[in-house]
Formats: C-alpha cells, structure tokens, sequence
C-alpha cells in the first residue's frame, strides 16, 4: 500500500537515522588513530625531556632564529591539546553530520591528518633542540615543516578509503504528486547535461596560491612552496563540476575527475528548486558539508538543484536551468521505484 | 540542457539531435559560445554511438550553427545563420499564387531568378 505524503512537508523515509551507527563506528577508529598519533608523538617529545633546553624555541617568525620560548612540557601539553581539539571537531562533525559516506571519509581523513599534524609539529619543533643548553640560535627547517604538512595526507587518505560507503537504500516512499516531472515517452532516452562553474572560487583560488607563493620567497623558505601546490591541486580539483542527470540519477563530478558522486535515481525522495548562498549555508565554496549534513557542491550563490535522498541524506548542486534537472530526476526516481 | 532520443520514432537519431541544438539556440537555451558535451559524453548518456553525435555535430557545423574546435569540441557558433522564416513564408505564398496562375516550377522560377538578378 502507497500512499501520497501531504504537500509541503520534507519527504522523508523509512530509515533516516541508519546512518548514525556507521557514523559512529567510523568516527571512533578515525578519533583513536587520530589522537594515537598524536599521543605517540607526545611520548617520543617526553622521552627527550632530559635532553632539551629549559627554555626550548617554540616560534620563529621568519628571520630564521627563534622569537618565542616556552618549557618542554608546555610544548607537549600544547601541541597534544591541539591535536585532541581538532581530533574532537572533527569527530563531531562525522557524528553529527556524517548522514552521507563523503562527509565521514572527509571527517575521518581529518581527524587523522590533525593529529599527524600536530604531533609531527612537536617533534620537528622539539628534534633540533636535543642536547642543547641554549635554544637561542635554534633553526626551523623549512623543508621539515613541509614534511609536517604533507606527510599526514598519507594515513588521511588510507583513514578515508577504510571508510565504509553508504549501503544501497532504496527510497520506499513515492515521489510527492506535486513535485514537478518531465514527460517521457516510452523508450525514450532522455538526458540533462551542464556545468556546474562560476562563483569567487577562481579569484580566491588565484589570491591565495599568490600570496602563499609571495610570502615563500619573501622568506625564503622554499619548503613552504608545497602550500600553493597543495591549494593549486584543490583549486583544479574544485572550480567545475559536470553534473547528469539521466534515467540512472544524478551524476556530479569535477572536471578533473574527482571528486565526483553518483545519486542513483532509486535513491532519490525528491528534486527541487532551492536558492543556495554558499558563505552562509556551507561557509565557503567548493565540496561542502552543511547544517544537518547536506553534502554541498557549491561554487556561486544562487540557484541551486536540492537532492532529497534515503537516509537521511541531501544534496545539493549550485547549477543553472535546475527546474529541468529536477523534473527529470523525478521522474527517473518515480521510474525506479 | 535536456536531450531527448526517440528510437522509435520516424526521424533518424542523428536529425534528432540537430533539431534540438536549432531549437535550443533559437529560445536563447543555447548561447553564443556555450559548448556543447563532449560526443564521447552525450553518445554514453543517450546510449548512442558516437559517430551518430559527431555527423550531429558535423551537420550543424556545416549548416553554421555551431563551431567545431580540436581539442575544444562544439561551441555555438557567435554567428548565427541568418532567420529564414520570413524567407519561408514568401515562398508559400509564392507557391500558392504561382498555383493559382497555373505557373509550371520552371516558369516560377525563372521569374524568381530574374527578380533576383534586377
């Protein structure tokens, strides 16, 4: 038995909450190797304690000797506290907004990576100061705080493809009458395709690989060149997305090839209409995660194609001419049930 | 935007195509410069061959409808060719009052050829 949900209420389905036990699950393992990293590093900085300075460098701000000096132990206290801070915001957001499988390999990847990070920030810090009475003229490798940066990306990304995928959930509830469809004929084959582009994304994009680039070599700290290379890499991989719309769902993927999504129209509750401000809604462009977990592809402000979907999960995709995208994507979803 | 493939129905799939491009850039769907998918990528999502998009493609270059560009694909063209319905509705007209006078084709259009030359 069907039957037609109201009008105007939020489709919903038969498990929207199914995913906070993965969530959980994947946010504990993710919270230990994060702060087990962390932890790790603290205990090798600790095992030097009799080794290091008093008084050992803990800033530089450029000029190549250090600037600010405080107690081991307080560096240890300090990094690890950051480390257990990140590793707790990120856990928060897997569980509290992991409905959708990217937004826990996104948590995951970063609780692990925060952790890495400020444990290895500890140790290249703490390593030159070994066996040192005056920490005065002590250096900070530029080629090692880069190392610092980059070398947590590995067990990120292995954090991040131990993440499980969202089960195949079928959506029970029937397309709401009122959602708009498109007419197809039988054995027609029908396709949308556009690109989703356009927004601040290039200029902020070009704006900070510069200045990253400029302070670089204003300092010479050619180590830190692998910043812009990082930012450039993200920039390609987030200023266009070709987004599908098809008989099998909705297909949303950079033009780079990643990172890209499939929403399979057997999935989907409903497709709307939504005006999307990408600042206020996902706090900043590119692949976002918002309040209540909607995965956001969102690269300029205003009209945008909203994807309900089992689970509890929603997306959306900031795309001109979405009223046809989501017409025919309700009526692939209707087809599928 | 949305592309439409009937196989049953009596136009070729290739001619289908080529209608929805015109139509398209003639309600303003397609601008000037827009770029049209990748044949590769259409051909996949209507379950076409690709030769079927590319002869498409072709035909509407040759009619100057779009630009085809190594590398870049199909672009509307910035050009489009000239509005012919004006032209089209004179003819029927013409037609009908060449009918109406019992001109043979060939009479009507040497009339037309020497109203084209005065």
């Amino acid at each position: 038995m069907t039957s037609t949900p109201p009008t105007g209420t939020r489709p919903t389905d038969g498990a929207p909450e199914a995913w906070r036990g993965r969530a959980r699950r994947a946010m504990t393992w993710a919270s230990a190797a994060g702060a087990a990293l962390a932890l790790a590093a603290a205990a090798v900085a600790w095992s030097w304690s009799g080794e290091l300075p008093a008084e050992a460098a803990s800033h530089w701000s450029g000029s190549g000797v250090p600037d600010g000096f405080s107690t081991p132990s307080s560096l240890v206290l300090l990094c690890t506290a950051l480390a257990l801070g990140l590793v707790a915001l990120f856990c928060a957001i897997g569980t509290l907004a992991g409905s959708a499988a990217s937004t826990r390999r996104i948590a995951a990847a970063g609780s692990v990576w925060s952790g890495g990070f400020a444990g290895g920030l500890l140790l290249v810090t703490l390593a030159p100061q070994r066996g040192l009475d005056d920490a005065s003229q002590v250096g900070l490798s530029a080629g090692a705080m880069a190392l610092v940066l980059v070398a947590p990306l590995v067990p990120a990304v292995v954090a991040a493809m131990l993440v499980p995928g969202d089960p195949v959930l079928a959506a029970a509830a029937p397309v709401p009458s009122d959602a708009p469809r498109v007419a197809v004929r039988d054995g027609e084959r029908v396709v949308w395709l556009r690109r989703a582009t356009g927004g601040p994304g290039l200029a902020v994009g070009a704006v900070s690989i510069l200045v990253t680039v400029a302070l670089a070599v204003v300092t010479q700290t050619w180590g830190m060149l692998v910043v812009p290379v990082l930012l450039a890499g993200l920039f390609v991989a987030m200023f266009a997305f070709s987004v599908r719309v098809d008989g099998s769902g909705l297909t949303v993927r950079s033009v780079a090839g990643w990172p890209g999504t499939h929403v399979p129209a057997a999935e989907v509750l409903a497709a709307s209409v939504v005006h999307v401000s990408p600042f206020r809604e996902f706090g900043g462009w590119g692949w976002r995660v918002g309040s209540g977990g909607r995965v956001g592809v969102v690269l300029r402000q205003g009209e945008g194609l909203l994807v309900e979907r089992s689970g509890g999960r929603s997306l959306v995709v900031t795309v001109d001419d979405a009223a046809t995208a989501a017409a025919l994507l309700n009526t692939a979803a209707e087809r599928a049930r | 935007m949305m592309w439409r493939i009937d196989p049953g129905g009596d136009e070729p799939l290739y001619a289908q195509l080529v209608t929805q491009v015109r139509l398209a850039v003639a309600h303003g769907e397609l601008r000037p410069g827009e770029r049209l998918p990748a044949a590769r990528e259409l051909a996949a999502s209507l379950d076409l061959n690709m030769h079927t998009v590319l002869r498409a493609y072709q035909l509407l270059r040759d009619d100057g409808v779009v630009e085809l560009r190594r590398g870049r694909g199909a672009m509307v063209a910035a050009r489009q060719p000239a509005d012919l319905t004006a032209v089209e509705r004179a003819i029927a007209d013409l037609v009908d009052a060449a009918r109406r006078a019992h001109l043979s084709t060939e009479t009507t259009t040497t009339l037309v050829k020497e109203a084209m030359h005065r």
